[in-house]
């Protein structure tokens, strides 16, 4: 088990480094940078002041060691628009995005766990056919309208919930569906076929022939069992969300990481927007490690002992 | 207990169990008698796919959702388990009727300690503290035959073999002192020695606690070991109940006395000889069946074969389903 | 031995179904397949014959027809069935051509994606080793990008468009076309069919398209369905932010950004072509499941 954890840790980490340099190169290569942060007016003169000024004239394994240098030391430069350090920025923008996804995965997972187990108990029934077409129209639906929708129906025709801003739990409620509900059918999904393959097991018929209420059977028995991969599922989804929350927080100005990336990529204020690529790489690649480990930890060849 | 000793625990007639598949409607048991008494041990033998683990699911109400159960009735210490409601049914589960399993490696919760299982199995049906229940369960180890059965408690299944296991499954079906036991097969999957002692024990415990067992298996030589009485058991139907002494001295169904031409008798078979083997298969139990059912196995198989074959009366507890039934004597010693 | 003969006498054997027929059978008995069918083709049919379904010309702008609402709304008029945008266009007619555009996208993706992943995948699996570790950590490093922000970034760099839209997606998209095609050339690479190929001479080249291929076909368009749905909300979501198509090209993704101003008084402008979204998607991931389930291996359900 410890050798397994290593040997993700050690591939978790070389990706991370890919990754840099791959958006480091993306950015770099697909457009001239020096004219973009120029501007559209500038002239010739201009362009070629702003590359010697930002170095965009060196050798570009140069740029990325020095970037990829200070980058280490958490300096990833200067904003171009706004007076603060890129590591202030996301200082502040931070916080919020993680709040939102966590609520995020929160709604949808207490929507899907739910859903799956009934769906799975109640194989073939309403209540199953039900929660696969909540499923199915819930992932056909563009996240940026139903997020715009429920502007609509809640903020302007219920007037229940502000549109726009961060600061009370009541801003959080509308984007935290908009981000979430898009992973809630797969968590569904999922725990409705874990708990199908639990409750076929042979463990859960001695539970029952002991005369166990089924809500003991099915919660303490079959759930317990069938949730890891839905919790590892649910770790890789928040990664996801975090790297949807471009949109979601454009639509509701959350003035989140999201919103900084997106406002800075209309700016070309390329270090932010560098920086927040990998920071999310880094939470993608961190989740993912958390998820793999969980379902390592269910082969009952890792178990010690 | 104070009921009389020879009380009839359980009663069943014409009990049948239907199973919905892809090409029809399978007759898995299809109208089979038997009872039980307190305390005595009824074997229920017959080769696989005869039915009778769907018996033992349909006794206990653990048929899959789209098995279909019916009988005259189903009679557990006079109540009819059909009209119970399915709270009352799980309130029996685990405390009046307790069953165990044939696969001890899958049995048991992989998750939850060993401890937590058994008692839990107590708490269900008996208010009592943890204490308590794990006390109970310690002694049920120790009578089980389970090394350092107060450490156990704290162990996992899978740091367990495959015998200790049953001996387990064996406790846990003990925790509330049950009247009936149904054992499915319990020792097949098991070591041939390990086969043995759980034998032993099962009797033992079954003497000691009074517990009627109603023991299903596929081995002759199991029922020789331990049965009282013994239901024999071939394509979906009971084609012969006698007490064991009389079936292997007199068996009076051909099926029967076939399963008994097939073991290898010490003295009797010449080593290095054929091994006897009933020929033909079993018929297929989808759609409509006529008739017996072994009639195209039969070495004495008539004409009058094509109906239902008579429930015939040899003695007061020898009952055969055979056109043809008539008691021989297979052994010159009983068995 | 008796000479009667009784029992139940076995039915005779029946002669078997070609699979393409049991196929065809279980795909219609297949309700989600069929409605997902339905539904696909009408956009496409919709989309193949707009020129000729569209009342008016989709970039005809009237200034003095701006924002008319749909024809069930008092002010509107049947002259146009759903209204118009803000300059004036006919709503019908873009959303008829929009479609052409979201179908457009999403077959174009699904290919180059599809190419570049069955190739990765698909020699990945069969070499194994150094090529399946190369090509494994790229699909890691792949997943690990967030892709919105990454085409974002991309396309505001390079300039949004049509042409940049699917060349961008087609090069993020295709890591589950390799996931799938990898696994499923590992579980073929031993198979019989493919030793005795090699054992004929066979080229390898040969035994891949020939052999390898074929068998991959059904997996591959079930993912291929999907992708395709995932490129058309990713379309719409960039021309929502103003990166992808650009105006005056009818996407529904920039139809529901130009009405975000107007939303809150005029509400259908951006509710129509979102539930048109959210019809297509509907419909590719109803086939993709349905295929899924046709084709996957009796007892699983």
């Amino acid at each position: 088990m410890l050798t397994y954890i290593v040997r993700r840790l050690l591939v978790g980490l070389s990706v991370m480094l890919t990754v840099a340099v791959v958006s480091f190169m993306l950015l770099h290569l697909s457009g001239d940078l020096a004219t973009a942060i120029a501007g559209p007016e500038s002239t010739a003169a201009d362009v070629e002041k702003v590359r010697v000024q930002y170095g965009l004239d060196r050798p570009i394994t140069l740029q990325f060691a020095d970037w990829l240098g200070a980058a280490l030391q958490l300096d990833f430069g200067r904003s171009f628009y706004f007076q603060n350090t890129v590591m202030e920025l996301i200082g502040e923008r931070l916080p919020v995005t993680l709040k939102l996804g966590g609520v995020a995965l929160l709604l949808a997972v207490v929507v899907a766990i739910p859903l799956g187990v009934l769906a799975a108990i109640y194989r073939d029934s309403w209540v199953d056919r039900l929660s696969l077409l909540v499923a199915v129209v819930g992932q056909a639906m563009p996240n940026f309208w139903f997020a715009l929708t429920l502007i609509l129906v809640f903020s302007v025709g219920l007037k229940w919930l502000p549109v726009a801003g961060n600061t009370s739990w009541q801003h959080f409620v509308l984007p935290a569906i908009a981000l979430g509900y898009y992973a809630m059918p797969s968590l569904m999904r999922l725990t409705r076929a874990g708990m199908l393959d639990v409750l076929g097991s042979d463990y859960i018929r001695t539970a029952r022939a002991k005369g166990l209420s089924p809500a003991r059977v099915v919660f303490k028995h079959a759930l317990r069992n069938a949730i890891i991969p839905v919790m590892a599922l649910a770790a890789v989804e928040l990664g996801f969300m975090l790297g949807g929350s471009v949109v979601i927080e454009s639509v509701y100005s959350m003035q989140g990481l999201g919103q900084l990336a997106w406002d800075s990529i209309s700016r070309n204020d390329y270090p932010v927007v560098q920086a927040v690529v990998l920071i999310i790489a880094v939470f993608y690649i961190g989740l993912t490690f958390v998820a793999d480990v969980l379902n390592a930890a269910l082969d009952p060849r890792m178990r010690t002992r | 207990m104070n009921a009389p000793k020879d009380a009839l625990l359980l009663d069943v007639k014409n009990l049948r169990v239907d199973l919905p598949t892809e090409r029809g409607l399978l007759h898995a048991v299809r109208g089979i008698d038997f009872q039980v008494r307190r305390g005595e041990m009824l074997c229920l033998v017959g080769e696989s796919g005869c039915g009778k683990s769907m018996t033992s699911l349909a006794l206990m109400g653990l048929l899959p959702r789209k098995a279909q159960r019916s009988a005259d009735h189903i009679r557990f210490d006079g109540v009819d388990l059909q009209g119970l409601p399915e709270r009352e049914m799980n309130a029996l589960r685990g405390a009046r009727m307790a069953m165990i399993f044939q696969e001890p490696m899958t049995s048991l919760n992989p998750s939850y300690t060993l401890g937590d299982q058994l008692c839990e199995a107590l708490r269900a049906h008996r208010p009592s503290t943890s204490a308590q229940a794990r006390e109970r369960a310690v002694y049920l180890l120790e009578r089980a035959g389970v090394p350092q059965a107060a450490d156990r408690l704290r162990q996992y299944p899978h740091q367990l073999s495959g015998g200790l296991r049953q001996r387990v499954m064996i406790a846990m079906a003990l925790m509330c002192g049950p009247d009936l036991i149904i054992a499915d097969e319990p020792t097949t999957a098991l070591d041939v020695t390990i086969q043995a002692q759980i034998l032993r024990l099962i009797r033992e415990l079954q003497r000691e606690f009074g517990t009627a067992v109603v023991f299903i298996t596929h081995d002759l030589g199991v029922v020789a070991r331990i049965a009282d009485r013994v239901a024999v058991m071939y394509a979906g139907e009971i084609v012969e109940t006698a007490p064991v002494a009389e079936l292997f001295a007199q068996p009076s169904h051909p099926y029967t006395r076939g399963l008994l031409s097939c073991i290898p008798v010490r003295g009797k078979t010449l080593p290095g000889s054929r091994l006897q083997s009933i020929p033909g298969v079993v018929p297929s139990l989808i759609g409509a069946v006529s008739g017996c059912a072994f009639a195209n196995r039969c070495p004495e198989v008539r004409d009058a074969c094509v109906q239902t074959p008579p429930r015939v009366e040899l003695n007061s507890h020898h009952v055969v389903r055979c056109v043809a039934a008539r008691p021989s004597h297979m052994y010159s010693e009983a068995a | 031995m008796s000479s009667t003969h009784l029992i139940m006498s076995a039915p005779l054997p029946l002669p078997p179904i070609p699979a393409w027929r049991r196929g065809l059978r279980r795909s219609l008995g297949h309700r989600g397949l069929v409605l997902g069918s339905v539904i696909l083709g009408l956009i496409a049919l919709a989309a193949l014959f707009a020129p000729w379904l569209a009342p008016h010309d989709p970039y005809a702008q009237e200034v003095t027809q701006r924002m008319i609402p749909p024809a069930w709304y008092a002010k509107g008029s049947w002259e146009h069935l759903l209204g118009t945008d803000k300059l004036g266009r006919d709503y019908l007619s873009r959303l008829l051509y929009g479609a052409r555009v979201s179908l457009f996208i999403g077959l174009a993706t699904a290919l180059i994606s599809g190419l570049i992943g069955t190739t990765m995948g698909v020699l990945a699996g069969y070499y194994g080793g150094r090529v399946d570790a190369v090509v494994s950590y790229i699909i890691t490093t792949r997943l690990a990008l967030p892709v919105v922000l990454v085409a974002l970034a991309t396309a505001a760099l390079v300039g949004g468009s049509l042409k940049v839209v699917i060349v961008l997606l087609g090069l993020l998209l295709w890591d589950r076309f390799a996931i799938v095609t990898r696994s499923a050339t590992q579980q073929l690479r031993d198979a019989e069919f493919i030793a005795a190929a090699k054992a004929l001479g066979a080229s390898t080249p040969y035994i891949l398209l020939r052999e390898l291929l074929p068998n991959l076909m059904s997996a591959l368009t079930v993912v291929a369905t999907l992708e395709m749905a995932h490129a058309i909300l990713l379309e719409a979501t960039l021309s929502f932010l103003g990166l992808g198509v650009q105006p005056p090209t009818p996407s529904w993704g920039l139809m529901v950004a130009e009405g975000k101003a107007y939303m809150f008084f005029q509400p259908w402008v951006i509710v129509i072509p979102g539930v048109v979204l959210a019809v297509l998607v509907l419909g590719i991931n109803l086939v993709g499941d349905g295929l899924r389930d046709v084709t996957a291996p009796d007892g699983r359900n």
